[in-house]
């Protein structure tokens, strides 16, 4: 999941100060998380800092990783912007941090990449799934997030296998994220598709009737539409297409794993999309959000919170396999992990460029339930490179 | 031919919204001299109001009217609160001031509601539409039309022929001599204000009518949109402020239309860009205000 | 009877003394002409009267009440109005508008604001004419009728005239000039700011000067026309 901010990371370069090491007990993992808890990225940063907390929590119990280093979070809020995001990080690395937590979108990340690499400290963003970030950011850089190609590539395998042939998509220019259906029509067309049309819409766009009138005047008809599009675009999106007569598959991704998605009613029937994990009875997924409730008081609403948990669970086996807090020797243990079990999936970074190996999830909106589609593994020929901007 | 006329459907609906929008910065602007850049927050107000109305079971027929109330009081309550103190303040502060009160209610609501989109529960007639033909017309769309239709003749009736929508049509144009009339300074702005919120609630529920949703940054995109049009339409100009909004969806809605697709990604620079060379060709806007350049308030 | 009395009146535009310690009084039944050159601070003075501008300090005595501290918009209903310079109009509303506008002082009287109407009409019948039409449209002497007009709808007892004849041809001054006497004998009491000097001491009971901010001197209009104080006003001796 990512999204556009405004400003970019130009001002990285402004705040690249000197660093004052502190002083840090050897057997403590301090971790900074810069993150956007208010603003634009809080519907995502926020649970995903609740469900990362829920794993702090459980290991410092523990006693800490290992029964050795207990972990200390510095947090600091970004507000979901990018210049904010650059300071936070630079004072965090200041303040002598091992491990640091970039906001759920690529571009602030980016940001933040910038001056972990420079300090030679791991850096994680939770739930961005640009396979670009982890190629540009950097080698300290990496993502917990099923890649945007990886998504589209499952997702295309699996129209294909229904026998959809005449694919539109819907894509937006202003986020890398929102280019996703760009991957889906690569791959829709590599498995002998057509894709007969490719629309795009502004971020905050309201009314579609253009875009759908397009889609519904397609001949041959159009048989699935694919698009990347969130909230609010999203639910305007497909109630427009659906009040059009347009009975196309509508197939999207994580963006839309929220409980608005569940509630548009008939808009939505069978409607399908890619996303991180699904609670089937007696899974890890439905442990964690057992626990997440009794911590919070109230069921989580969304798969974020357990991405949270999970990256916290990946930076435990990096310091376990470590064996040290030292931020280098962490990097080059995460960059070697191998299937940790998350409670979303299995994660792998080893043979990466740091977009770790995930299961990915496919589930259909049935009478305003979720209903799981897959968890199919996507052909590894199938899936294209990341795209560069 | 029939998509030509789909799409221009499409364009008079989506203008339409835009112009009760726009409308609404206008008629505050043109007495005060201020835009009020927490517009958009009463449109999330109005929003949140659906939301809640939805919970406790209300019918749609009944929210509606009930949130464009509070839209309205939301207005009122801003301008007594927030606006009054800064009145005869320059054009920056009030600037400055409506910026605030804009980012302080988003803030409120993300603390006090959630930062993340909330549904709004809408009757399922409101996804749904009439064919004729291979024509369809969603019943969204109708509403909106016509909603935008009754609210326009309303407005210009109230404007033109109640003494209060007189003295606000001469409150934009000359606030102390208005005054001089022994008309109520804090009666118009009050007015205008109110006039204001019931735009923006109206534009609000069409607005949720159409994304089945609310979060609390919902407004920015739309007083963007607003202000643009305002903007195009000649600021202050409440005649301006229609013709800008519907210029504005017609220029977004045939460029989406008719653009090529690798054009496509351009589209917003595109029509920003058509917005533009229409301000170099005509500097004061499609309908300029009369009082082009005087001081308010 | 002194229907209006100013004393020490202060007006300040920031660091700007527009008026210093202005005293004036105004009989009922009269009309009293404040004359100087321009800059002087003729507007200012009338200006805060009717409480446009703020005054910084002094008195402002209508018929027995203070008018300090009250709003414009409440000033206005106890009979007092201002037809300012420039004439300024509604110059998006029709002439009736505009008029209509005028009498809204008077509250809900319906009957007085139709009386008012005709009156104006059969006063100035080109503005019956032009009814319809919006006041943009009119040319400067028709709005000047029209700016007079629109103060005369709520029933004033007293008028205060900024520069009525400013802008206009010859004749039309004459003709506005003729309707101020008219006005006067119809028992409206009249404060008239002029550049048009000669006029208007033919036609005011009493007149002061004004220069840079001050009363400079004042008088009958018959001995202020024979004196040599308004020149040296106007030529900024003192
Ligand atoms: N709104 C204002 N702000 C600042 N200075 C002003 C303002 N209005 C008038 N002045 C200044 O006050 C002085 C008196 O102006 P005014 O009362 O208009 O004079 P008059 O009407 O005699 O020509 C002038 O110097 C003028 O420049
Ligand atoms: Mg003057």
């Amino acid at each position: 999941m990512l999204r556009k901010l405004t400003i970019t990371a130009c001002l990285t370069a402004a705040f690249a100060l000197s660093q004052v090491p502190a002083t840090v007990s050897a057997q403590e993992l301090v971790i900074g998380t810069a993150t956007g808890q208010t603003g634009g990225l809080a519907p995502y940063d926020g649970p995903a800092m609740q469900g990362f907390q829920i794993a702090v929590d459980e290991i410092n119990a523990a006693g800490g990783i290992g029964g050795k280093y207990k972990i200390k979070l510095i947090s600091k809020d970004t507000r979901s912007d990018a210049a904010q995001t650059s300071i936070a990080a630079q004072e965090l690395i200041d303040a002598g941090i091992s491990v640091l937590v970039t906001p759920s979108d690529a571009d602030p990340s980016f940001a933040a990449a910038a001056l972990a690499t420079d300090a030679k400290i791991p850096a994680f963003s939770p739930a961005a799934s640009s396979p670009t970030l982890p190629l540009m950011g950097g080698d300290y850089m990496f993502a917990n997030f099923p890649g945007d190609n990886v998504q589209a590539t499952v997702s295309a395998e699996w129209a294909h296998k229904q026998g959809l042939k005449n694919a539109y998509i819907l894509y937006s220019p202003d986020t890398q994220y929102t280019t996703l259906p760009l991957y889906f029509s690569d791959v829709f067309k590599k498995l002998g598709g057509n894709v007969a049309g490719e629309g795009t819409y502004t971020i905050g766009q309201q009314d579609f009737s253009a875009e759908v009138t397009k889609i519904k005047s397609m001949n041959p008809p159009v048989d699935v539409v694919m698009t990347a599009a969130y909230e609010p675009d999203f639910p305007a999106f497909i109630r427009q297409l659906r009040a059009a007569g347009v009975t196309a598959q509508v197939i999207g991704s994580d963006g839309i794993d929220s409980p608005t998605t569940f509630s548009l009613g008939q808009a939505a029937e069978g409607l399908v999309f890619s996303t991180a994990g699904h609670a089937t009875p007696g899974s890890a997924l439905e442990g964690f959000n057992k626990k997440f409730a009794a911590k919070y008081g109230k069921e989580t609403d969304t798969i974020f919170s357990a991405i949270g948990y999970d990256l916290m669970k990946v930076i435990e086996a990096g310091v376990m396999a470590a064996g040290s807090t030292e931020p280098q020797a962490i990097r080059d243990a995460v960059a070697d992990l191998e299937n940790i079990k998350g409670v979303t999936s299995e994660i792998t970074y080893k043979g990466t460029t740091g977009m770790p190996v995930r299961q990915v999830t496919l589930i259909r909106v049935k009478e305003g339930e979720r209903e799981l589609v897959g968890q199919p593994s996507p052909t590894a020929d199938l899936v294209p490179a990341p795209r560069m901007q | 031919m029939e998509i030509f006329i789909q799409q221009t459907i499409n364009a008079i609906s989506l203008g339409g919204t835009y112009a009760l929008l726009a409308l609404g910065l206008a008629i505050v602007f043109s007495i005060m001299g201020m835009i009020n850049f927490a517009h958009g927050e009463l449109m999330t107000i109005t929003g949140y109001t659906l939301m809640y109305c939805g919970l406790a079971g209300f019918p749609f027929l009944v929210a509606a009217p009930v949130a464009i109330g509070v839209a309205i009081l939301a207005a009122v309550i801003m301008e007594r609160v927030a606006f009054r103190p800064v009145r005869n303040s320059s054009g920056a502060t009030m600037l400055v001031t409506s910026f605030a009160v804009a980012v302080i209610l988003q803030t409120l609501f993300q603390n006090l509601i959630s930062t993340r989109s909330q549904a709004v529960i809408l009757p399922d007639m409101l996804a749904q539409s009439i064919h004729f033909g291979s024509l369809s017309i969603g019943i969204n769309q109708i509403l909106s039309i016509s909603i935008t239709l009754v609210v326009l003749v309303a407005l210009n009736w109230f404007l033109r022929r109640t003494i209060l929508g007189m003295a606000m049509r001469a409150a934009a144009e000359d606030f102390s001599v208005t005054r001089l009339m022994g008309v109520r300074a804090n009666g118009v702005i009050a007015g205008a204000f109110a006039i204001s919120g019931a735009l923006a609630g109206v534009a609000g529920v069409l607005w949720v009518a159409q994304r089945a949703s609310v979060d609390p940054l919902m407004g920015f995109i739309p007083v963007l949109k607003a202000f643009i049009a305002a903007i195009l339409g000649g600021l202050g100009s409440l005649t301006g402020a229609v013709a800008g909004g519907f210029a504005l969806g017609f220029i977004e809605i045939y460029l989406a239309a008719y653009l090529p697709d690798h054009i496509q990604p351009y589209r917003e620079a595109l029509a920003l860009g058509m917005v533009i060379l229409l301000l170099l060709l005509r500097p004061n806007g499609l309908v300029p205000a009369f009082n082009v350049g005087r001081e308010k308030v | 009877m002194a229907i209006l009395t100013v004393e020490g009146l202060h007006v300040h535009y920031g660091a700007v003394e527009a008026v210093r310690n202005v005293t004036l009084s105004i009989d009922d039944g009269e009309i009293v002409t404040l004359l100087g050159a321009n800059g002087a601070g003729k507007s200012s003075t009338l200006n805060a009267i009717v409480g446009l501008v703020p005054s910084h300090s002094g008195q402002v005595g209508f018929r027995g009440e203070s008018l300090v501290g009250l709003a414009t918009e409440h000033l206005v209903r106890l009979g007092i109005t201002l037809t300012p310079e420039g004439r300024r109009v509604f110059g998006s509303l029709t002439v009736e508008e505009n008029l209509l506008l005028g009498s809204m002082p008077l509250g809900k009287a319906g009957d007085q604001r139709k009386d008012n109407l005709d009156r104006m009409f059969g006063l100035f019948p080109i503005l019956a004419q032009r009814r319809q039409q919006v006041a943009g449209t009119l040319s400067g002497g028709q709005q000047q009728m029209l700016a007079i007009a629109r103060s005369l709808m709520s029933s004033p007892k007293l008028l205060l005239l900024d520069e009525p004849s400013l802008g206009l041809a010859p004749q039309i001054v004459d003709t506005i000039f003729d309707q101020i006497v008219a006005l006067r004998d119809s028992g409206i009491t009249i404060l008239l700011v002029e550049q048009n000097v000669a006029m208007s001491l033919e036609v005011a009971d009493r007149g002061y000067v004004m220069a840079a901010g001050s009363i400079v001197t004042s008088g009958t209009a018959k001995d202020l026309s024979s004196s040599h104080l308004i020149e040296q006003a106007y030529l900024g001796h003192e």
